[in-house]
């Protein structure tokens, strides 16, 4: 039974090994002359000012919420898409009562103001 | 792949799924119309939210004696169903009535409540009538995620706040105990339908002393014993319970403790009919644990709604030494316990949601003193429920620990009824406690801020009704109990 | 089945038990009238007496097991029957109850707080008593047992004396535990009896069928002894009781509450012994001793009180002891002795306390010391204290005596020497009965007392009967022991 994690266990080994001979690699072989730019956490892009433990606005989580929500339903339509032809009406049905939960949401959402930003 | 279609579609019977897809249906309609109604008016929630669970109630009585099985037997709308199904309509009928007057006062009349309040129910009657490992997790997350909300609904107040956000992070972790145990008990048979697991293990009895289905096993009780209550899974129910606004509170120790009760028990009865003995002694042990600890903590609460939560893990306890005799009377005595501790337990909180005033600070003992005078009306309900509570005749509470114990005396547990009758004198302590204040003490107050809605007034009455039927004619549903299980 | 000849067919058992419980009721519905709800609640009492004289009157001689019987379903899923029976034991008791619920009533009447409530409760209480002493099945006795307690709690909570709460609280916490031991064997019993017998009953004369081993036997026995004792009160149960007596209202329902005594000898006689004979065979020697030990102890705390009440209450205990000593010595003569002597002491008892509270409401104490002379100032209350106090004593001619002589008769003739020990016990009753009365009676007078008004019309009214009853059946307590003879269970 064992054998056939076999070539997961070798597959684990092999990144492992990779990923730590890497960075060995690299810090034995590689230069190193820090400089602050070098240092920063972005080397290109916006200087980093202020601290990094900043509040955002809530609403950032709530669009972030709501767009995982509508997102997910994205990801059931395509197998769905795919199978369209074969399941034929039933999966019509079907998806169109998955449609209308989702738009009972969505007009929720909209009436309650979550989707405005001011 | 054609196949595969025909078989869904074959297996659709949405007979079996009725009276939850109706109750979703009015929740559904209700956030809509929740929407376009001005801020503030709750009336028409109210309103149309009973008119959903008595829809449902009509709905789910139709499968009474005419067992409804749909989706490759994931769900069953059978007699079990069909019983707690109406335990779950009337906590949540009966919360609803007695919520809107008390969210009003707090200052928290959002429509948003009933919508929740019928999916939580929604949910709880997913979970009595799953017959599938997945059906149960889902109506599982279904109620629990509604009562997550629900917990923190006073989002104003950090007790609430607390409440929810404990309940959610204990919660989830349970659930994650409840899965890992279906997905080890599915590694073992094979499959998450329950009869087929049953099946599996009785016909490969190897496996029953395997240590993966031990661990299975004792994985899904531990999700199961955690939305029970049960010690020493119970740490998060008196912070929550007391936190939780207390309609929400009287709901969630009647209504998703009974969807957890229907659950287990079809759990266990269905899948591990083959470790009946060792699953048996397991719980013997926890129930005893359950009881003591409910107790004995109760005790020593001045709070009457901390004392309550800590009495329901108690109660929890009692209920589960009708899993431990897991014989007819054992089960059908825990189905007749948790309707009638829907009766009495909602009852106790409808009167602590008056007496508590704005803010809940009038829950002390004290301030019940000689509440009994001055509002004889209360005093007497409360007197009832607390009654009812105690397990004194006539009272349903009386004949539901009856029922309970005769389940363990026969299945030959004459100590654990022994020490359940024990505990249920222990508890006579910190009930009576409640009637000395009431009718002991002399009254420090006029409680001229009670005033006595309509809609709560109903909720006492029918529980008092509900309290009373149970106890003195309790012929009926006793029979009902008893062919309500398989 | 006899009675059904001379009487008109009708349930009168459950009349018996919804009468009060009715009244209770109209009381509560017309709590705005005092005077009203006191005419109500005296017509209830008094047709509920009129009834069971009645039932008395027409079926005391029966012939078969049950003079009356009722027998109706009521949850056939746990063979539960809605069963009532009256036989000799039971009319007696019912008897008693009446009698002392009229008088409670009456005693009640000057009551300020509540009234209406309190009479209320009374009824209740008295329903509940008829209930436990005409149930004939286990779970319907358990309910009205239960239902006894409630209104016996709040009577004693909300009227009782100054230590009233923690007497009451008390009191039902080592009743209900007692009674939550039976309910155990209860059930263990009945499910054994339906594993012999194929059909799952609660009903007493099935349940009589049972045959057990001994050691469960003993077990059961113990279940429903441990609510027995604490009820009747047997001595290392009885701490409850004094409590509860002393604090329990004086205006009517301190006798009363000598009748929750009754019920605890009334469940062994009717249940724990019939129930479990080999087990009781055993322990007929305990019990004896438990009796003796209860007569003395009691006896003597009842002479180191100086409350007039609890001399009264430990009184009870000592007087139990010897109704239980009747029942120890297992012959005919002892058990009649005892059923007689239950009801005379609550004929007599109740008339003390009655008495005691109508000196308080005169004196305004209950203390010993703080009384005394009293027979100068009022020489009616005075004779009327003397003459139940004598009776309580055991004088030849007055109520007691005859239960006394007869328990002491019968316990000689199996047990000389339990007889022989018992002796003294009544020695010490006279020592603290005559130092009650002189306390009381006798003495200097305190000097800063009021004038004391003498009886009242109402008051004699309460006392009269009960004296010609105290002297009636001192001098012929045939009537009584008759309806007794084909009592089933007795040796």
């Amino acid at each position: 039974m064992l054998d056939s994690y076999l070539p997961i266990i070798t597959l684990i080994v092999v990144a492992l090994g990779f990923a730590t001979g890497s960075i060995i690699f690299s810090r034995l072989v590689g230069q190193k002359k820090p400089s602050e730019v070098k240092l920063a956490p972005y080397e290109c892009g916006m200087p980093p000012v202020g601290s990094a433990r900043e509040r955002f606005s809530v609403k950032f989580y709530i669009i972030a919420m709501l767009f995982i929500v509508f997102d997910i339903e994205v990801v059931f339509m395509y197998p769905w898409a795919v199978m369209f032809k074969r399941l034929g009406m039933f999966g019509f049905v079907e998806m169109g009562v998955f449609i209308l939960i989702l738009l009972v949401g969505y007009v929720y959402v909209w009436k309650k103001g979550a989707l405005e930003w001011e | 792949m054609e196949n595969l279609v025909q078989i869904a579609l074959q297996n659709v019977n949405l007979a079996a799924i009725m009276p939850s897809l109706v109750l979703v249906c009015f929740g559904m309609g209700l956030l809509l119309i929740n929407v376009f109604l001005p801020r503030g008016t709750t009336r028409p929630a109210v309103w149309i939210s009973l008119v959903g669970i008595v829809v449902t109630a009509v709905v789910t009585v139709q499968g009474w004696g005419n067992p409804q099985y749909g989706f490759s037997d994931a769900v069953a709308l059978d007699n079990f169903a069909t019983f707690f199904n109406v335990t779950f309509l009337l906590a949540a009928a009966l919360t609803i009535l007695m919520s809107d007057d008390y969210l009003r006062r707090e200052g928290y009349a959002v429509n948003e409540y009933y919508p929740l309040i019928l999916f939580t129910t929604a949910g709880a009657m997913w979970m009595a009538s799953g017959t599938d490992m997945m059906t149960i997790f889902l109506g599982l997350e279904v109620m629990s995620i509604s009562l997550y909300v629900l917990a923190g609904f006073f989002r104003g107040q950090s007790a609430s706040n607390e409440a929810g956000l404990k309940y959610f992070l204990l919660g989830a972790f349970s659930t994650g105990f409840l899965l890992y145990g279906m997905a080890l008990i599915y590694g073992v048979t094979g499959s998450t339908r329950l009869t087929e697991i049953g099946a599996y293990l009785n016909s490969h009895s190897s496996l029953l002393a395997n240590p993966m289905t031990l661990a299975g096993l004792v994985l899904l009780s531990i999700g199961f014993l955690f939305k029970l209550g049960a010690a020493p899974f119970h740490m998060w129910t008196p912070d929550v319970y007391q936190g939780a606004p207390t309609p929400v509170t009287a709901f969630m120790s009647a209504g998703p403790k009974a969807a957890a009760f229907a659950a287990f028990l079809r759990t266990l009865e269905y899948c591990f009919f083959g470790l009946k003995p060792e699953w048996s002694a397991m719980l013997w042990v926890l129930a005893v644990l359950t009881m003591t600890v409910g107790n004995v903590i109760a005790i020593s609460q001045t709070n009457i709604k901390r004392m309550l939560a800590y009495s329901s893990i108690s109660h929890a306890g009692y209920a589960l030494v009708g899993l431990v005799a897991a014989n007819e009377i054992g089960y059908s005595g825990v189905l007749f316990y948790m309707l009638a501790y829907t009766f009495m337990n909602i009852g106790a909180f409808a009167v602590l949601i008056l007496v508590g005033k704005q803010g809940e600070e009038n829950l002390t003992l004290e301030g019940f003193a000689g509440l009994g005078y001055k509002r004889p009306l209360l005093g007497v309900a409360m007197s009832v429920f607390l009654f009812a509570l105690m397990g004194l005749p006539p009272t349903a509470g009386f004949a539901g620990k009856f029922y309970i114990f005769a389940g363990a005396v026969k299945a030959g547990y004459i100590w654990l009824a022994i020490i359940g009758v024990l505990n249920s004198a222990v508890s006579l302590y910190y009930y009576l406690r409640v009637m000395v204040y009431m009718y002991f003490r002399d009254p420090t107050e006029d409680y001229a801020w009670i005033s006595l809605p309509v809609s709560v007034l109903a909720t006492i009455i029918l529980a008092v009704i509900g309290c009373l039927y149970l106890g003195i004619l309790p012929n009926e549903v006793m029979a009902m109990a008893k062919t309500a299980i398989f | 089945m006899t009675a059904a000849t001379t009487l008109p067919q009708f349930p009168w058992l459950s009349l018996l038990i919804g009468l009060p419980l009715a009244g209770a009721l109209l009381c509560l519905l017309h709590r705005r009238s005092r005077q009203e709800c006191r005419w109500l609640a005296l017509a209830t009492t008094l047709a509920t007496l009129a009834i069971c004289i009645g039932l008395f009157v027409a079926c005391r001689h029966g012939d078969g097991p049950w003079l009356l019987r009722e027998d109706a379903a009521w949850i056939p899923r746990f063979g539960i029957r809605y069963t009532l029976g009256l036989d000799g034991l039971s009319l007696l008791l019912t008897l008693l109850t009446a009698g002392l619920h009229v008088v409670a009533v009456l005693l009640a009447w000057p009551e300020q707080r509540r009234l209406p409530q309190f009479l209320a409760l009374l009824l209740v209480l008295e329903s509940g008593l008829m209930g436990v002493f005409l149930a004939v099945d286990l779970v319907l006795f358990y309910l009205f047992w239960e239902v006894m307690l409630l209104p016996m709690l709040f009577l004693i909570g909300i009227w009782g004396g100054e230590n009233r709460r923690r007497a009451a609280v008390r009191f039902f916490l080592y009743t209900l535990a007692g009674s939550l031991a039976m309910l155990v064997a209860m059930i263990a019993l009945y499910l054994l009896h339906g594993a012999q017998s194929g059909s799952y009953s609660f009903a007493l004369a099935d349940l009589l069928q049972t045959r057990l081993p001994l050691t469960q036997e003993y077990l059961l026995f113990g279940g429903f002894m441990l609510a027995f004792a604490i009820k009747a009160p047997l001595v290392p149960f009885h701490t409850w009781q004094p409590d509860a007596l002393s604090e329990a209202p004086a205006n009517g329902a301190v006798d009363v509450t000598g009748l929750l005594l009754k019920t605890g000898i009334y469940g062994m006689i009717r249940f724990a012994f019939p129930l479990f004979p080999n087990a009781t065979r055993d322990a007929l020697p305990l019990l004896a001793a438990l009796a003796l030990v209860g007569l003395f102890h009691a006896a003597w705390s009842a002479y180191r009180q100086d409350d007039v009440k609890r001399i009264l209450a430990y009184s009870s205990i000592s007087h139990l002891g010897l109704v239980l000593l009747g029942l120890a010595a297992w012959n005919t003569t002892a058990w009649q002795g005892s059923v007689l002597l239950m009801v005379t002491h609550g004929i007599v008892t109740g008339a003390l306390f009655a008495v005691v509270a109508m000196l308080r409401s005169r004196t305004g104490t209950r203390n010993l010391n703080e009384l005394g002379g009293l027979w100068g100032a009022a020489p009616q209350l005075s004779a009327c204290f003397l003459f139940f106090a004598l009776a309580s004593l055991g004088l030849p001619g007055l109520a007691n005596f005859a239960g006394e002589i007869l328990v002491l008769l019968g316990t000689f003739r199996s047990q000389p020497l339990w007889a022989l020990l018992a002796l003294p016990g009544l020695v010490f009753t006279a020592a603290y009965l005559l130092r009650l009365v002189q306390g009381t009676l006798w003495g200097p007078a305190p000097a800063a007392r009021a004038a004391i008004p003498d009886l009242t019309v109402r008051e004699w009214l309460v006392l009269l009967p009960l004296i010609v009853l105290t002297v009636w059946l001192g001098l012929a307590p045939a009537p009584l022991l008759a309806p007794l003879a084909a009592v089933g269970g007795l040796p």
